[in-house]
């Protein structure tokens, strides 16, 4: 009984706190701390700092801000402008037009960064003005951006599933060629959704490239041949033993210093405002992950989202049922905590479950991760939401409906991955390691 | 008055230098851990350096991001009731948030004096003295709960907040 | 009826875990409902470095952590991780029954009440060659991850490279790093038989996880309930050793399934790296004192 109080608290108050326009960071910070005062007799000023320290003092979270920053690099050099250059001859003649242009780039930017939040950030700032300036349909835009930046989990490296494979004691290079393919897979029923809107929507009438014959198209690549440097070598230093993950990050901006030293654009006035608006994005995005800390440790602490676990399982559904309780219970925790750590809260009681229904733990991983993505696009707290809030200036509901049709897309990829299994795991079952 | 004014001014962008500054030591920590392994050589305590600056990066920077319109929030609310009825609401959010951030600053305050009463040493191998990166909350909190109620002051008896929002966003408007 | 928070750091399936769990059951049951624990496994409440600190000022009453994470703060902490000090589970019993008095005074000034200590399989070398003596090592990437690995390395003449606990099977996959020393549990967790290719069996030390209680939440726990509570424990510790002990047997085949070559390490080498040892174990004497002097002496006449 307790936990339907707490739960009806915990929404009452985090609904309260948003909803009046409390900075979302601080306002987490509060429903934490109203649970931790209710529900437990501990400190509830001290676990927080513990936990906030932590979380924030970490060596992982460093490759965020260096991600962010450069985006910031790359969004002040001619870099979007190369690519829009480059990609548009290809992509200008498909159903959908541009609006492609910020799925592949979103594709190629997950390659290189391990979270969503980095891949939105880099992306959106070249991709937004661009498209708008060629009168794609506003909603499109943020909303495939919102989507297809979710990418950044799925594709390695990922962040998520390194914390699911450490949770799980799974294995992380597996985890990762699983992802390629749901990745790509993913974000082709993106692409194949744009396209069909883009044949069936009145207001869709964007402006027109000019047609090119092929050998102009050939020479217009050349645009893309910067970008492609630069990503060749920040996945190289990673898969060629140079750089951690973590590391990789600044690998990223060193080559984007590069770049825009290589094209001019490097001043000490654009070098300033690109650290300046790093800053003040990662600080944006550091309170918010401050207060989630606290969140999930007062949830923690309640129990709560272990007696949500502990529910389903006294249920002994079959793999099916099972795999639906669960998206469901995803789906819903994903509403309010963010998908990494509702699967860090969840897993203890989740994996079991999981191994004794016979489901392949790798599989699973992917399975979590589709929906982890979700989270990051479901009010009210949805970290692509706010970060795109940020960016756009547009209210959380305008973004929520634009990034809908994603959501249901990422529904579809579910049953998809529960239909054929092998998506996910045919890489890593087939790619052995090369030796040496 | 116009002094005091100054002053927070100076400290909010001061500490969102200083902030900026902790990103790149982030880049020269990593780059210079990379270039060691590579060499053969060793820079121990490297990732705990890092962290730290990540969290200086964060805390220092939370109130110049408050003042450039950075930090989000949903305003559906805010924006869709008169101009009375906003500046209330405006003084429940400040109120709030400033409460919320100068609790956060006490009990940080008392972290960090307990770090350094018990001596509380990193278990990496940088081994620093903990309660020296730990100031960074309470500085930075400190601040983000100052620039806060300085907010607060100002939507009380001028009726608006002070905060702007970054020229940089407004780039997207094209 | 109260209910303590007991977070751990390993994930739920890990035996220390499960055995946390079956003591919070046992205290449960002891003290009639009067004192029940809730685990929370995998860091989902505090992650490891916290633990210790958010029993020690009640942010928690009860706790697991691994003490020699500690030996910044005081270098006896590290008694149980000098390599080839005691490379054996009986070794390393003896060598707990030395230390046990000054660990608890140590963990008294510190407002915290040892209850049980439980130990990590002994600490083997991978590798991905074949290595038989010191001179193989020259030049091999190892990963370090504290002052004890990275002191292990240069006397070795291996690389010492810094690789977080959560990079480590991708460290292995991509190069970046080409040994560490760790249990067979650790290798056989993160599936390193994917990189890696030989366990050698050293026995270097076996580091223990300790289950602390806060002492102000200990002083009003009545009698009849203490007792109740350390019968638990001592339960806890002697289960947890044999757990141990079977899951050393548990990873190494499991290591060998995964297709590496699982052994002993040769006579030459093993040879060699008493001497490190020797070095290594004179060098923590001179850091932890008088204590640590009095810990090897006592733990030398058994
Ligand atoms: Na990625
Ligand atoms: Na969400």
């Amino acid at each position: 009984m307790t936990e339907i109080y707490a739960i009806i608290l915990f929404l009452v108050v985090l609904f309260l706190l948003l909803g009046t326009g409390v900075w979302v960071g601080l306002a987490l910070m509060g429903v934490a701390w109203v649970g931790m005062e209710l529900f437990t007799t501990r400190p509830a000023g001290d676990t927080m700092i513990t936990t906030i320290w932590a979380s924030s003092s970490s060596w992982t979270l460093t490759a965020l801000p260096l991600f962010i920053w450069m985006g910031e690099i790359l969004y002040r050099t001619r870099l979007s402008e190369d690519m829009f250059r480059g990609l548009s001859p290809w992509l200008a003649k498909m159903p959908g037009g541009l609006v492609h242009t910020n799925i592949v780039s979103c594709t190629i930017f997950a390659a290189v960064s391990g979270s969503s939040a980095a891949t939105l950030t880099t992306v959106g700032k070249m991709a937004i003005p661009e498209l708008r300036a060629r009168k794609y349909p506003e909603k499109m835009v943020i909303g495939t951006l919102a989507g297809a930046a979710t990418l950044g989990l799925m594709i390695p490296p990922s962040i998520a599933l390194i914390v699911y494979g450490v949770t799980v004691n799974e294995s992380i290079t597996k985890l990762f060629f699983a992802g390629v393919f749901p990745g790509l897979i993913l974000a082709s029923m993106f692409m194949a959704y744009v396209a069909i809107v883009s044949k069936t929507s009145s207001s869709w009438n964007p402006d027109m490239e000019t047609g090119m014959s092929f050998s102009e198209k050939l020479r217009n690549s050349r645009f893309l041949l910067p970008v492609l440097i630069l990503i060749t070598v920040v996945i190289g230093s990673m898969y060629g033993g140079y750089a951690t993950a973590t590391e990789a990050a600044a690998i990223g901006v060193l080559g984007a210093l590069a770049l825009a030293a290589a094209q001019g654009s490097l001043t000490a006035g654009s070098f300033r405002e690109s650290l300046m608006g790093a800053m003040r994005t990662s600080a944006m995005i550091a309170l918010i992950l401050a207060g989630a800390a606290f969140l999930k440790l007062s949830m923690g602490f309640t129990g709560l989202p272990r007696a949500l676990a502990d529910g389903i399982a006294a249920m002994e559904l079959g793999r099916f049922e099972l795999l639906m309780a669960l998206l469901v219970f995803y789906i819903v925790l994903g509403m309010f905590l963010d998908g990494i750590s509702a699967v860090v809260l969840t897993m203890a009681i989740v994996e079991p479950m999981v191994r004794e229904a016979g489901i392949d733990l790798i599989w699973f991983g992917i399975f979590v991760v589709v929906v982890v993505e979700m989270a990051q696009i479901t009010p009210p707290i949805g970290f692509n939401l706010f970060v795109l809030q940020g960016m756009t200036d547009h209210e959380m509901g305008y973004i929520t409906k634009a990034a809908l049709p994603m959501f249901l897309i990422m529904v579809l990829m579910v049953f998809i991955l529960i239909w054929f299994p092998e998506i996910a795991t045919w890489l890593p079952d087939n790619l052995r390691q090369t030796p040496g | 008055m116009t002094d005091l004014r100054k002053t927070l001014d100076f400290l909010y962008m001061a500490a969102g230098v200083l902030a900026a500054l902790c990103l790149v030591a982030i880049l020269a920590l990593i780059v210079a851990q990379m270039v060691a392994r590579w060499t053969g050589e060793i820079f121990p305590g490297a990732p705990d350096y890092a962290g730290y600056a990540m969290a200086a990066a964060s805390f220092l920077a939370f109130a110049n991001a408050l003042n450039h319109g950075a930090h989000i929030r949903v305003s559906i609310l805010l924006n869709a009731v008169p101009a009375g009825t906003r500046r209330l609401l405006e003084i429940w959010c400040f109120g709030l948030a400033a409460a919320v951030a100068w609790y956060f600053t006490y009990y940080a305050y008392w972290f960090v004096y307990w770090s350094w009463k018990f001596n509380e040493v990193s278990q990496g191998q940088d081994a620093t003295a903990l309660w020296i990166p730990q100031s960074v909350m309470v500085i930075g909190g400190g601040l983000l709960a100052i620039a806060l109620t300085d907010n607060l002051l100002h939507v009380i008896f001028k009726g608006e907040h002070r905060i702007v929002r970054d020229t940089v966003d407004e780039t997207f408007e094209v | 009826a109260e209910k303590w928070d007991m977070p751990m750091a390993y994930s739920a399936s890990n035996f220390h875990s499960e055995n946390g769990v079956t003591f919070a059951e046992c205290v449960g049951a002891g003290t009639n409902g009067e004192i029940t624990i809730e685990v929370h496994p995998g860091g989902s409440l505090f992650a490891g470095a916290d633990i210790k600190r958010a029993i020690q000022t009640g942010q928690v009453q009860i706790g697991e952590r691994l003490l020699s994470g500690h030996q910044n703060e005081s270098a006896v902490f590290g008694f149980d991780s000098v390599p080839f000090l005691a490379p054996s589970f009986d070794d390393s019993e003896k060598l707990y029954d030395a230390a046990k008095p000054k660990i608890e005074a140590l963990l008294d000034e510190q407002n915290l009440e040892l209850l049980y200590a439980v130990p990590w399989p002994p600490q083997g070398l991978y590798f991905k060659k074949e290595v038989n003596s010191v001179a193989d090592m020259e030049g091999v990437k190892f990963r370090s991850y504290n002052n004890t690995t990275s002191r292990l390395a240069e006397l070795t003449g291996m690389l010492p490279v810094t690789v977080e606990a959560a990079e480590i099977s991708q460290a292995f996959a991509t190069g970046v790093a080409e040994s560490m020393v760790s249990s067979g549990a650790t290798g056989y967790d993160r599936k390193v038989w994917e990189s890696l290719t030989h366990f050698y069996e050293v026995d270097a030390w076996l580091p223990r996880n300790y289950v602390m209680v806060n002492q102000d939440v200990w002083a009003d726990v009545s009698d009849a309930n203490k007792q109740a509570i350390m019968t638990c424990a001592a339960e806890a510790e002697a289960r947890g050793l044999q757990a141990s002990k079977d899951y050393t047997q548990f990873t190494m085949d499991g290591l060998a399934e995964g297709g590496m070559t699982v052994q002993p390490a040769g006579d030459a080498l093993m040879g060699e790296l008493r001497e490190i040892g020797a070095t290594m174990t004179s060098e923590w004497l001179e850091a932890a004192g008088d204590e640590g002097k009095a810990i090897v002496d006592t733990f030398k006449a058994q």
